[in-house]
């Protein structure tokens, strides 16, 4: 299988990591309703789609050894909601890299379309990784 | 739902119990399975001292809470920043509580602009934010 993951020195502002598409079943919604200690209807929680596009992001991502990825801030903004059983392609870009000392920031934006092309949401990550 | 929506309202907190069960949990649901989350041991020689749970996990608390106060406009409109301020560990209890501090017209909708917060048992802010939705026509 081809490696798809690009190591963090390599990241430039403007990059974009591959788009990972997602099938919100049943199963992975219920799975997130459980973990968040919650109850859910037809729709999926907009929360639950802003964690596959972080997941798709951080999975194509390779950090040095040793090094963890802290959230440090998060923008979100949701435009529609989706039922059970929708498909998301998420699509994610550096927006910035700020290097401070030992402490590495990365600003990540987020985007989120239905099978239409219908933005779903957008958002924006902040990533410290300490030194 | 926020049956009295009208500015320096609270809305009704949200009340957890974390633990590693479901930070295991979300990190199968999210596919987020760095160890820091879920692996004890390596968690332990962190400067953490032991394993944290997802700050979106904390998030998706306090989606809850606007959920609870503002239903489906929330769910399809909703707008917010959040900062993470500090790491929910298990046997945390995290209270998640949120107030409207503004109500605004644009373009003849009304927007509520609440702020949240997230602490621990101990009374440590685990984040804060605001968060923004349209309102529907019949309230106000």
């Amino acid at each position: 299988m081809q490696d798809r993951t690009v190591s963090y020195e390599k990241l430039t502002p403007g990059y974009e990591f591959p788009p990972a598409k997602y099938e919100l079943s049943v199963s992975l919604v219920s799975k997130y309703l459980k973990a968040v200690d919650s109850s859910g209807d037809e729709f999926v929680p907009p929360l639950a789609i802003t964690a596959c596009a972080i997941t798709a992001m951080a999975g194509s991502l390779s950090l040095p050894p040793g090094t963890i990825a802290i959230h440090a801030s998060q923008e979100l903004e949701f435009f529609k909601l989706l039922p059970i059983g929708a498909t998301i392609e998420c699509h994610a870009r550096v927006a910035r890299k700020i290097n401070r000392g030992k402490m590495s920031m990365l600003i990540l934006e987020l985007e989120v379309f239905d099978q239409n092309k219908e933005k779903v949401q957008s958002g924006k990550a902040t990533l410290a990784l300490p030194g | 739902m926020l049956t009295n929506i009208q500015e320096g309202n609270a809305l009704n907190p949200v009340v957890k119990h974390i633990t590693q069960e479901k930070i295991d949990l979300y990190a199968e649901a999210s596919g987020d399975f760095n160890p820091i989350h879920v692996d004890e041991s390596f968690a332990a020689k962190t400067p953490f001292g032991g394993t944290i749970a997802h700050g979106m996990l904390n998030l998706a608390y306090v989606s809850e809470m606007m959920a609870l106060a503002f239903g489906q406009s929330w769910l399809s409109e909703g707008k917010l920043s959040a900062r993470f301020k500090q790491s929910a560990r298990p046997g945390d209890t995290v209270t998640i509580n949120g107030k409207i501090d503004s109500i605004e017209q644009k373009n003849g909708v009304s927007y509520a602009t609440c702020s949240f917060e997230c602490r621990n048992q101990k009374g440590e802010i685990i984040v804060t934010g605001e968060a923004a939705v349209r309102l529907p026509t019949d309230k106000k």
